[in-house]
């Protein structure tokens, strides 16, 4: 099973890479889990999922243990049952979990949190494909939020912006916990020079190379997926990445077997 | 005056900060640009240059791994992790610089 | 330091704090009740922009960070506009049309006003100037 996780630059496109990514890893075949754990909804778009903000019920969870985290799935809720209840179901199937409500509630909001991160962490990894998009910038990924991936792709544009939170973000793998693989994906790329600018700037292997497609400039207006408005380019690109990603897996030789406790 | 830009990542808020900064002083106010992101960008909207802004990044990572003192006050701040920009703008980078840390 | 330690504790001045805060709301739900004079909320004409601006402008109201302008940015056509106007109801938007010199200069790492002064988006954002002052003289 793909663990994967996209970070990068606020509006470096993470979102609609991942919610593309998603779908069509899952019209492969394999049963997909997409998680969201930016507070803003931004997956669920391209995913092709009617952005609403579906709190999960405060009861879902119970106060932890002294000295634990605060909050923990209420009893005989597990994982799979967590998941199995409160995921929504989008187009190709693809099953997608909210990080949690996020008007203004904050109370609300941090047991969410921790229902999220709980599922997440204790999820049977065999079960799932996990595709996952983290908020904008360096906060989330730096603190641990990927730990699930065993793949961390580190998505930018050709700008100096882009590429120093891509330079910063590829300190992860210093960490203890990095992914196993830490590998970047060029968005908005327009010509060979800018794939030569980012590979240099980051001396890494630039894994995907998503071209510069208006439709995916319309369909972000238009609160559509890129997969159901125009796919052209851009899905395309997404596809060979999907296969790129796939095929990492099998020289490892570890599908279906590799999961972080 | 103190203005607060805030924004969905992409959406140009620190193009819009820079240019506004800069508009501010050629109309002969003294202005201050204060990148409060945490992956700070505004010197290059700015026009402070792309290894300009990469110094005052390095000089946070070194506060945040005890080479450096902590500026206390407001003034030290500005002279410390500050530059200056054309048009007059003093640029200061307050963030905190995330390192990976295993939890 | 924190960033809204910062903001909010920076003595009252004649001199203009252009503050850059984090993308997102997380620094806006941190800061201090009234520590800014204004807040600008960027705001481009697609749904996941105009959503998360409708957030900031109802965090910055609830805890009083001073007037609140939206810039409708990175505007094409009148229907970007319009969609930004009707979001966003009561409150002014100056709008800001995409420009490519904006582009030019987030691709060469420069500032737009370096690449050409006479740019539309800059004469747009020039226009708060006066706006801004106004406002927060009153």
């Amino acid at each position: 099973m793909i663990r994967i996780a996209f970070a990068g630059k606020g509006g470096a496109g993470k979102s609609s890479i991942s919610g593309s990514f998603a779908r069509l890893l899952s019209r492969r075949g394999g049963p997909v889990l997409a998680v969201d754990s930016d507070p803003l909804p931004g997956m669920a778009y391209s995913l092709g999922i009617a952005v609403d903000d579906h709190p999960t019920p405060d009861n879902v969870v119970v106060e932890g243990p002294e000295g634990g985290p605060k909050w923990v799935l209420r009893p005989g809720l597990d994982a799979a049952g967590f998941i199995d209840t409160y995921a929504s179901t989008g187009p190709d199937d693809v099953r997608y979990l909210q990080f949690g409500n996020t008007w203004g509630h904050f109370q609300t909001l941090q047991r969410g949190q921790h229902a999220w991160s709980q599922v997440v962490r204790e999820m049977d990894p065999a079960a799932w494909n996990v595709v996952g998009d983290l908020p904008g910038g360096t906060r989330q990924a730096m603190f641990g939020w990927a730990k699930y991936a065993d793949v961390l792709a580190v998505v930018t544009e050709p700008t100096p912006k882009s590429l120093h939170v891509a330079r910063r973000l590829l300190n992860i793998t210093k960490a203890e916990w990095a992914p196993s693989q830490v590998v970047v994906v060029a968005n908005r790329v327009d010509e060979d020079e800018d794939i030569e600018r980012i590979s240099n700037a980051l001396d890494r292997p630039v894994i995907g190379s998503v071209p510069n497609d208006p439709a995916v400039v319309e369909a972000d207006k238009l609160a559509l997926s890129p997969l159901d408005h125009r796919p052209g380019p851009f899905v395309e690109a997404i596809e060979q990445l999907v296969g790129v990603v796939e095929s990492t897996y099998d020289m490892d030789d570890q599908r279906a077997t590799k999961g972080k406790p | 005056m103190k203005i607060a830009v805030v924004g969905k990542g992409g959406s140009g808020k620190t193009s819009v900060s820079g240019v506004l900064a800069r508009s501010f002083a050629r109309s002969g106010h003294n202005v201050i640009g204060l990148d409060c992101d945490t992956n700070p960008n505004l010197g290059l909207s700015l026009g402070v240059g792309d290894l300009e802004t990469e110094r005052l990044l390095s000089l946070r990572d070194q506060i945040d791994e005890g080479e450096q003192q902590h500026a206390h006050t407001w003034d030290d701040i500005l002279d410390a992790y500050g530059t200056d920009a054309p048009d007059g703008v003093r640029l200061t980078v307050v963030n905190r610089i995330d390192n990976p840390e295993p939890d | 330091m924190s960033a809204e330690q910062l903001l909010s504790s920076v003595p009252e001045s004649d001199t203009v704090i252009v503050a850059d805060l984090e993308a997102g709301i997380g620094t806006l739900t941190r800061l201090p009740e009234a520590s800014v004079d204004s807040t600008l909320v960027i705001v481009e004409p697609t749904p996941r922009s105009i959503d998360v601006g409708q957030r900031a402008v109802l965090v910055a109201t609830e805890r009083k960070q001073g007037h609140i302008t939206i810039v409708a940015n990175k505007v094409a056509t009148h229907e970007d506009e319009e969609r930004i106007r009707t979001a966003f109801g009561e409150h002014p938007v100056v709008t800001v049309p995409l420009d490519p010199v904006v582009v030019a200069a987030d691709r060469q790492g420069a500032s737009p006003v370096d690449v050409d002064p006479n740019a539309l988006a800059i004469s747009a954002i020039g226009g708060l100037v006066p706006v801004l002052i106004e406002t927060t003289d009153t």
